[in-house]
């Protein structure tokens, strides 16, 4: 089996993609389309060899048909990306020039008895099915993102390849920063608030615990309770703080995909079945009216310097 | 432009549940189109909207495939013996073959599925074609193909060459359940079913050793009366180093 690996980069969080690739035999080649930084903090996590093409303005995606040619003379057997789009189509075009399988969510590889093995992630993570390959493979990483490795540097050699004409005609700032991002608790709350003045009871914890609040996008979007700066999701913001506590939230995959990053995830809810006690570290199974107001007081009777972020 | 949009009609994995052993129980879940497919069709509608384009359905599998025909698509092609495949590649060179089968195609649009998300890019592979996935909205300005997306804080435009694949990610439900008129006008429009035989691919997936639950902790959930289940979360967050 041919275990040689392309992993092709074009922006952050290559992370775990590299580490699963770095875990295979065969000799790995890091494509990068980004800038020269990008390059040369992959060549320094330890693969055997960094190609860096720069795309200077133009959207990676560009370079697909051109890597997809430049793959299919290398012949590589195992060709990962990210889920990030622009890496995504890169992976695309090279896995239909070779004419490779491509497995989405994989969380780990391995090679036994010569033959490939993928184990990816099923319904949202839930269940981890192993598959064995022959022949050349795609797959997107689809684990938990983890800090860069630090190996010997590899060499970065500059690649020179023809674009596809892909623009890029106008790009305006999004909205302002709502200080969800470096927020280090987050008090977050859904439709099991029933009522505009109700906001105030979760305000209030989160006041006790020294934390932003935060939202599902129904409070949002629909009720207009919170401004639309403070939703978490796959639409709103991606965050990353030490503890989310979710209020009165059902826990769909699309809200939360908004705190994967988040390390403690807390819920109250008072359906035992409610989805997110399915990913929650911890649970009160409960009427938020009424464990809103105790744990406010529980907070509150912890000794002042607990709570110093 | 020929704009073909692509959708599904299956079995809703978020309704799924996982046993014990790993194994998938799909028992509960009802049929859906795909979460972003009614996004999809939005954009393929104002791509062919800014052509004076037309919009051509094409989905895969057993499903109803009536839910573009409902929702304004004229005409659609269903590739109904095609299987539910973990092999996006698979999945896709059958999208592919049946785009082909279509004709001239300017644009497929897709939506951006989180589940599989390597249908849409290796469905550009296949063809060929350039691709832009993760986008919020596309259209037609001018004769050429733009599309909206959002990357790293901004908000980009886009202009693509075509013929070329755009993969849509929704932003929110933005489906409108059609009406009887539409339903009966759905009824009417021409449904042309495909087989794999007649686009002439044979797709397989490759050999599964099973399933098995990942070694993650489930959660530690208390139940009881409210001041004492906050005094145990409070505790379990500071032993955590959370407070
Ligand atoms: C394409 C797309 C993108 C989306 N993007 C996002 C996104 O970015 N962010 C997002 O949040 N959503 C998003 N959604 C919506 C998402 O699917 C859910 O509909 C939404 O997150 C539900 O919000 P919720 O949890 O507040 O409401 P619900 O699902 O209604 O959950 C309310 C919960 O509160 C509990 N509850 C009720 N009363 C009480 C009580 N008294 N005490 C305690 N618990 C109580 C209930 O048991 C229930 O579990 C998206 C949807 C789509 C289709
Ligand atoms: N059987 C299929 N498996 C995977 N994707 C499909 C299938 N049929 C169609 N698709 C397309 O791939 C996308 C997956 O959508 P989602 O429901 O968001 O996961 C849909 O938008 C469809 O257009």
């Amino acid at each position: 089996m041919n275990t040689d690996c392309w992993l092709l980069v074009t922006a952050d969080g290559w992370g775990g993609a590299f580490r699963i690739a770095r875990a295979l035999p065969g000799r790995l080649t890091a494509v990068v389309i980004g800038p020269r930084l990008l390059a040369e903090q992959v060549a320094a996590a330890g693969p055997d060899e960094v190609r860096w093409t720069d795309p200077g303005p133009v959207p990676a995606e560009a370079w697909g048909a051109a890597l997809a040619g430049a793959a299919a003379d290398a012949q590589p057997g195992v060709v990962l990306s990210t889920t990030d789009p622009a890496a995504r189509v890169l992976l695309g075009a090279v896995a239909g020039r070779m004419h490779a399988r491509l497995v989405p969510a994989a969380v780990a590889l391995a090679v036994e008895d010569d033959r490939l093995l993928v184990r990816r992630a099923a319904v949202g993570g839930e269940t981890i099915e192993t598959l064995r390959c022959t022949g050349p493979v795609a797959v997107t990483y689809g684990g938990d993102d983890v800090a860069a490795a630090s190996g010997a540097a590899a060499p970065v050699t500059p690649v020179e390849l023809a674009a596809a004409p892909l623009a890029v005609i106008a790009s305006e700032p999004l909205a302002v920063a709502s200080g969800l991002e470096d927020a280090d608790r987050v008090v977050s709350f859904g439709r099991g608030v029933r009522a505009r003045d109700d906001v105030s009871l979760v305000q209030g914890l989160a006041a006790a615990l020294g934390a932003e609040l935060a939202c599902s996008m129904p409070i949002a979007d629909d009720l207009g309770w919170l401004d639309k700066s403070r939703y978490v999701g796959r639409s709103g913001n991606q965050i990353s703080p030490a503890l989310y506590l979710a209020v009165g939230i059902g826990g769909a995959p699309q809200h939360m995909e908004g705190v994967r990053g988040a390390r403690v995830v807390a819920a109250v809810n008072n359906d035992p079945e409610a989805r997110i006690f399915r990913t929650a570290d911890y649970g009160i199974v409960g009427d938020l009216y009424d464990v809103v107001p105790e744990l406010t007081k529980a907070v509150r009777n912890l000794p002042s310097k607990e709570l110093e972020q | 432009m020929r704009v073909v949009v692509v959708y599904k009609w299956a079995r809703n994995p978020t309704d799924a549940l996982v046993r014990s052993d790993g194994s998938i129980d799909w028992r509960n879940a009802r049929m859906t189109a795909g979460e972003d497919d009614p996004a999809a069709l939005a954009a393929a509608f104002a791509i062919a909207a800014g052509s004076d384009g037309e919009v051509l359905g094409l989905t895969i599998g057993d499903g109803d495939a009536s839910w573009a025909l409902a929702r304004g698509v004229e005409r659609a092609w269903s590739v109904a013996d095609a299987p539910s495949l973990v092999d996006n590649a698979a999945t896709a060179a059958i999208l592919a073959a049946a785009v082909r089968h279509l004709g001239e195609v300017d644009v497929v649009v897709i939506g951006d599925s989180r589940q599989d998300a390597g249908v849409p890019v290796a469905l550009a592979g296949e063809l060929g074609w350039p691709a832009l996935v993760g986008l919020t909205s596309a259209t037609t300005v001018d004769g050429r193909l733009q599309a909206a997306r959002k990357v790293g804080g901004a908000a980009q435009t886009v202009l693509l060459p075509t013929p070329a694949v755009v993969g849509i990610a929704a932003e929110a439900d933005v489906d409108r359940a059609p009406g009887m008129k539409e339903l009966l006008a759905a009824r009417k429009r021409p449904l042309t079913r495909l087989s794999l035989a007649e686009l002439g691919v044979a797709p397989d997936d490759p050999e599964s050793l099973g399933c098995a639950k990942p070694d993650s902790t489930p959660a530690r959930v208390f139940a009881g009366e409210p001041a004492e289940t906050a005094a145990q979360l409070v505790a379990a967050l500071r032993s955590e180093g959370v407070l």
